[in-house]
């Protein structure tokens, strides 16, 4: 399956794979005109810092055994038999967060604005040319690669 | 090879799923008493008219078909035979297996007060049968008391709510889902549950049931005295894992059915997961232990080890908390314990000797997923030099460089 | 594989540039672009700050705020009025030294060739004097004077110069401008860590600067300069990499501040400096133009046929200029002189001087130009240049393109040129627009840039959809250096132009784009609309007239736009100007600037629907003129 792989020297921290993230989920939305600061801005992508370690890029796995999906007690999250992908169907969802408590890497959240649904990677829906966080990284610090699991 | 499953609820189909993915050949029945798959955790949204019966299903629709598994729906197993190797049912068919899966989870549980389990409009909220005959009660009761204020309790007391019900938690302890919270954060759901008109009753006991002419329970008697009047009665005191239907097989059982880690019981070419184990009662566990038993049933071997079940999420009006681990520790255990809170959250870690025994975050949980690993694998945290709320996976971050998959540094 | 320095450059909309850079083996701002491909999205927004050591602060959904408590408005603004400061103060500083210059040359009796544009000055600014040094030292004092004042003493030839109606605008609007160095001052000052944080405050500080950025910096510096140099007058002249010729000894120019040349070019067509290029060789000097100070050469070429050869193109293709080989000198005063040269300079053994120490580049020789020492330091100039030239030609390879650019390029167009062609009359103009032959007037100005689809492909596509309307197309700016060299600007472009335009144009035998030559010439296209205004009676923003800056480049950009605003004009920009993370910001430049000044801000990337939207804008202004 395709995976984001990542390759924490080389990230900066400047977080444009959060406003990218952002923009890919805010319909009709660029960088220019991205709403960061609408209750509906999410990221699905983190970088955290560590005075040692430096920026450490925190994304889904769309794991091989993903914990999420084993928690899902509504069917909303499931892990794409072609694509390996971890997809999730918001309409399914019950809000339980069994999810979020279940990634053992702390990367899926409720919104923040109802806690109605999770706020979870969806590799931007197989679009061809790929996740728009990869595109937006201007270090490559994360590109995405075929990984045989 | 034909594999029998029990139980078409989180362990049940999350087996059947596994065998059918790994050897599609295999022959796989499942039998369930009722007619639906749904999802246990749910209920509420049902009862609460958010979602229909299809709404709460974790399944696709045409699961069954597409999987090639055989489902005998609306079909209760009253008996087992491990030496002829089948299982009777209460019509009257005998169906054989290679192998079996006891995932019949557990059921609620009266306790015995007079008048209690005598009334007709006891019900408890634990399928999608229950849920129907509340539902029905609800078209006409004003008022509705709920006995336990659990977790399954305030899913029930939520649904009442939402169907504009007066709703009465009468509970024995001195807070709300007190399994899962300190007092603190139960404060902040009761006040929600509160605002949202209901009335909690705490710290008290239900000592008798007034029961009409009608057999329907009328009034609520407490050891404090109070009488509570009741339409409609939902029992939320526990439950009880289900295997009533093992009796003389020989299987070995004590309060649960006793699986090894490979989930096999005593008796040959059977196995049980999920509830009825008693091994951890929480939805993501049974997924887990059903996917290991139908492994094992495949001849693999995988040993389930996730026996970590102090784990749970709460999200009612809005409001989230993690819950993890002890978080209620006794004086004597001498823990540490470390709160932080403002006005949107309440944190609570529960340290001993550098090793998190239990936390709470109630408000924002978001990435707090890391923290039942630490809590799980007892991680010693104390060389992180670090204010122990500022944790996160960024902490023990290490990739495998090979596959990308993300593993802990500890 | 071959030796081109990468596969990968950018786009140009002229494609003969875009072949010759892609064939180069250096590397220049077309290469350069793939690797900055990626933009930051706080950059983008303008909602990163840097003010202070807790920063940098970014505008995020779980930092809302700057550690200081600065939203995105705050920051946005800030941001943007430290830039159009920052632009102000260079065009402050182009006026400021021609000012400087003026008043020497005409206190040491030096040329004053465009004899029309002193009486023209002599007018407004109400001098009355007879002797045309005294009368032009006269001029420069009051420039000078109203440059120098404090922030919170008003310039006086605001009043002057500006229209009657926009005047009493500005005053109501209290943007009234003190004095213009005062106010970069005052700019910077009010942008600095936890000083301003009232955006609409700012914004209309901006337009304060866009005014004296527009009349001093823009107006004045190009009236003082044709008071210096001679006036513009329309002619037909070669445009492109064709204008290098080998046989001479070339010599670069970029910048922004003709008058610092004046000498120099005198000189290099004097006999003896001749004799001193054919002994080693050459046929003499030529100065090759290239940026804003080449466009202002262009347009006074008429003057300097022997020494200029043409222009050969715009701040990005300033690297190509010199790959060419056949460059033996840059010779710099200021923007747009990239730093990108450098390295080719070294490489081709180009020798780089600065006439101006705002511009020192890393590698060059700084001269500053001194007045007084003008004649030592021409021929220390030329003897360096010389030396270049021995010690290059026939060791650096040639690589020239005959066949870029054309020989049929109008220019020479200014607000006196123009109207002279016309007959001393702005009638038969605002006749064909009340007529509808030509719809209406498109300001394409400003720079060029590599973004909106590359080398001025936004400047050029809009430009062909405008003229397609009958819109007519006046530029000012690198924009025209791109337009000119894709052919827009010659005569025969007139068949792209709509049937009506088309018409006009085939009966003048102009194109239907008209250059004003360099950026300081938006200056030039105030002065139009204003007495095209004056002739009908009506205040500017009611003209159907549009402004675009398809690919404004940097700081100096926003401050011409600002003035743009301040006169009310609609203005398109490509690109939106780091705003876009603030909502007061598009509120202000998209809807409230109409009730303030009656100007509003158009962002739109794409050359068919931004055309589309300055057509509508033109039709409902003259729906509103009754025509």
């Amino acid at each position: 399956m395709k995976r984001i792989i990542i390759d924490r020297e080389k990230c900066d921290g400047c977080l444009n794979c959060n406003i990218a993230c952002i923009s890919a989920h805010e319909e009709g939305s660029n960088f220019y005109t991205v709403n960061l600061q609408s209750p509906d801005a999410e990221t699905r992508n983190f970088i955290k810092f560590d005075v040692g370690k430096g920026y450490l890029p925190i994304f889904c796995r769309h794991c091989d055994e993903p914990e999420c999906v084993l928690s899902c007690m509504s069917g909303a999250l499931e892990k794409d038999p072609v694509s390996g992908h971890v997809q999730y169907d918001e309409n399914k969802c019950a809000a339980c967060y069994m999810c979020v408590m279940n990634c053992p890497f702390g990367v899926l959240k409720p919104d923040k604005k109802n806690r109605t649904k999770v706020i979870k990677c969806d590799f931007c829906d197989d679009k061809p040319d790929g996740p728009s966080c990869v595109k937006a990284c201007p270090k490559q610090a994360i590109v995405v690669k075929e990984v045989n699991l | 090879m034909k594999i029998v499953i029990i139980g078409a609820s989180a362990a049940g189909i999350s087996a059947a799923k596994t065998i059918k993915v790994s050897e599609p050949e295999t022959e796989v029945v499942i039998i369930s008493k009722e007619d639906s798959v749904h999802s246990r955790c749910m209920l509420h949204k049902f009862l609460g008219h958010q979602r229909d019966a299809k709404g709460i299903s974790f399944i696709a629709d045409d699961f069954f078909e597409t999987a090639g598994i055989t489902w005998l729906n609306n079909t209760t197993v009253i008996s087992l035979d491990p030496d002829k190797k089948t299982v009777t049912t209460h019509d009257n068919q005998t169906i054989s297996y290679d192998k079996l899966l006891i995932a019949t989870g557990a059921a609620y549980f009266i306790p015995p007060i007079p008048g209690l389990r005598e009334s007709k409009n006891v019900y408890g909220f634990r399928d999608l049968n229950d849920a129907k005959l509340l539902d029905r009660e609800c078209q006409t009761a004003k008022n509705a008391v709920v006995i336990g204020a659990g977790l399954v309790g305030m899913d029930a007391a939520v649904a009442l709510l939402e169907r504009g019900l007066n709703v009465t938690v009468i509970e024995m302890t001195k807070d709300v889902m007190s399994l899962q919270l300190d007092h603190q954060a139960a404060r902040a759901y009761q006040q929600l549950f509160e605002e949202a008109g209901a009335e909690f009753i705490l710290e008290d006991k239900v000592v008798s049931v007034d029961v009409n002419d009608v057999g329907r329970g009328t009034t609520i008697h407490l050891a404090s005295g109070k009488a509570v009047p009741a339409d409609v009665i939902v029992i939320a005191a526990g439950v009880r894992p289900a295997f009533n239907f093992t009796q003389g097989s020989g299987i070995k059982t004590n309060h649960a059915i006793l699986v090894g880690d490979d989930l096999k019981t005593n008796l040959k070419d059977i196995y049980a997961a999920g509830d009825v184990t008693g091994i951890a009662g929480i939805w993501p566990n049974a997924m887990k232990q059903g996917r290991v038993a139908a492994i094992n049933m495949l001849g693999e071997k995988l040993l389930y080890e996730d026996r970590y079940a102090l784990k749970n999420t709460v999200n009612f009006y809005g409001l989230t908390t993690l819950s993890l681990g002890n978080i209620n520790p006794e004086p004597e255990e001498n823990c540490e314990i470390l709160i932080r809170e403002d006005r949107h959250n309440y944190q609570k870690v529960v340290l001993k000797n550098g090793i998190v025994l239990g936390v709470i975050m109630q408000g924002d949980i978001g990435g707090t997923g890391f923290w039942q690993y630490l809590i799980k694998n007892k991680i010693d945290i104390s060389g992180k030099n670090k204010d122990v709320f500022s944790l996160s996976f960024a902490d023990f971050y290490d990739l495998d460089q090979q596959t990308g998959e993300y593993k802990y540094a500890v | 594989m071959n030796s081109n320095f990468s596969c990968k450059t950018c786009a140009s909309a002229d494609k003969k540039l875009e072949t010759f850079i892609s064939n180069l083996s250096v590397d220049t701002s077309h290469h350069r672009m793939e690797g900055q491909s990626i933009k930051c999205g706080f950059g983008l927004q303008g909602i990163c700050c840097r003010l202070c050591s807790n920063g940098p602060c970014r505008i995020t959904p779980d930092g809302p705020k700057g550690v200081c408590g600065a939203t995105a408005d705050t920051i946005v603004a800030r941001n943007f009025l430290r830039a159009v400061s920052a632009g102000s103060g260079c065009y402050i500083h182009i006026v400021e030294n021609t000012a400087l210059l003026l008043k020497k040359t005409a206190a040491n009796k030096g040329a004053i060739k465009g004899k029309i544009a002193l009486a023209k000055l002599a007018e407004i600014f109400e001098v009355n004097e007879t002797d045309e040094h005294v009368c032009a030292e006269k001029i420069a004092d009051l420039v000078l004077a109203d440059l120098y004042k404090p922030d919170y003493i008003k310039m006086e030839l605001v009043e002057k110069m500006a229209y009657k109606p926009r005047f009493d605008r500005w005053k109501e609007l209290g943007i009234l401008p003190g004095g213009a160095k005062s106010e970069v001052f005052a700019g910077v000052v009010k942008t600095s860590t936890n000083l301003n944080s009232d955006p609409v405050d700012m914004y209309l500080n901006c337009l304060k600067l866009g005014i004296s950025t527009g009349l001093y910096g823009l107006t004045l510096t190009n009236l003082l300069n044709d008071v210096m140099l001679g006036e513009p007058s329309i002619r037909l002249a070669p445009v492109g990499l064709r204008v290098i010729d080998t046989d001479y000894i070339n010599i670069m120019i970029t910048g922004h501040q003709h008058s610092m040349f004046a000498y120099l070019q005198e000189r290099l067509i004097q006999e003896d400096v001749i004799e001193k290029a054919k002994a080693v060789g050459a046929k003499g000097f030529k100065l090759v133009g290239c940026t804003c100070v080449g466009q202002d050469l262009q347009l006074r070429g008429e003057h300097y046929k022997d020494v200029f050869n043409g222009h050969a193109g715009n701040n990005f293709t300033s690297e190509a200029i010199l790959a060419t080989g056949a460059i033996d000198a840059v010779l710099s005063e200021f923007n747009c002189t990239l730093p990108g040269i450098e390295p080719i300079c070294d490489e081709l053994k180009i020798k780089q001087i600065c006439l101006d120490d705002v511009s020192k580049k890393a590698n060059a020789e700084m001269k500053p130009f001194v007045f007084e020492e003008k004649e030592s330091q021409s021929n220390e100039i030329i003897a360096s240049v010389i030396e270049a030239y021995q010690a290059r030609r026939g060791v650096v390879a040639l690589n020239l393109d005959a066949e870029h650019g054309n020989d049929d390029t109008l220019t020479g167009v200014s607000e006196g040129s123009l109207k002279s062609f016309l007959g001393g009359t702005w009638k038969p103009l605002i006749d064909l627009i009340v007529k509808g032959e030509i719809k209406g007037i498109a300001g394409v100005v400003g720079c060029s840039s590599l973004t909106a689809g590359g080398h001025d492909v936004l400047t050029v596509n809009l430009v062909k959809e405008l003229i397609a309307k009958d819109i007519l197309v006046l530029s000012a700016g690198c924009s025209s250096g791109g337009l000119e060299n894709v052919g827009l600007m010659s005569p025969q472009a007139a068949s792209l132009a709509g049937p009506k335009l088309r018409a006009v144009c085939e009966s003048l035998g102009i194109p239907p784009v008209l250059n004003f030559g360099p950026c300081l010439a938006i200056g030039r296209l105030e002065l139009v609309a204003t007495e095209l205004a004056e002739a009908i009676g009506v205040d500017l923003p009611q003209l159907p007239l549009v402004l675009s800056a398809p690919q404004w480049l940097e700081e100096q950009a926003l401050a011409d736009g600002a003035f743009g605003l301040a006169l009310g004009l609609p203005l398109h920009l490509g690109l939106p100007p780091f705003v876009t993370g603030s909502s007061v910001a598009v509120q202000v430049f998209t809807q409230d600037m109409l009730n303030l000044t009656g100007g509003q801000l158009i962002i739109d990337d794409n050359a068919q629907s931004a055309a589309q939207t300055l057509d509508s804008i033109i039709e409902k202004k003259r729906q509103e003129l009754n025509i």
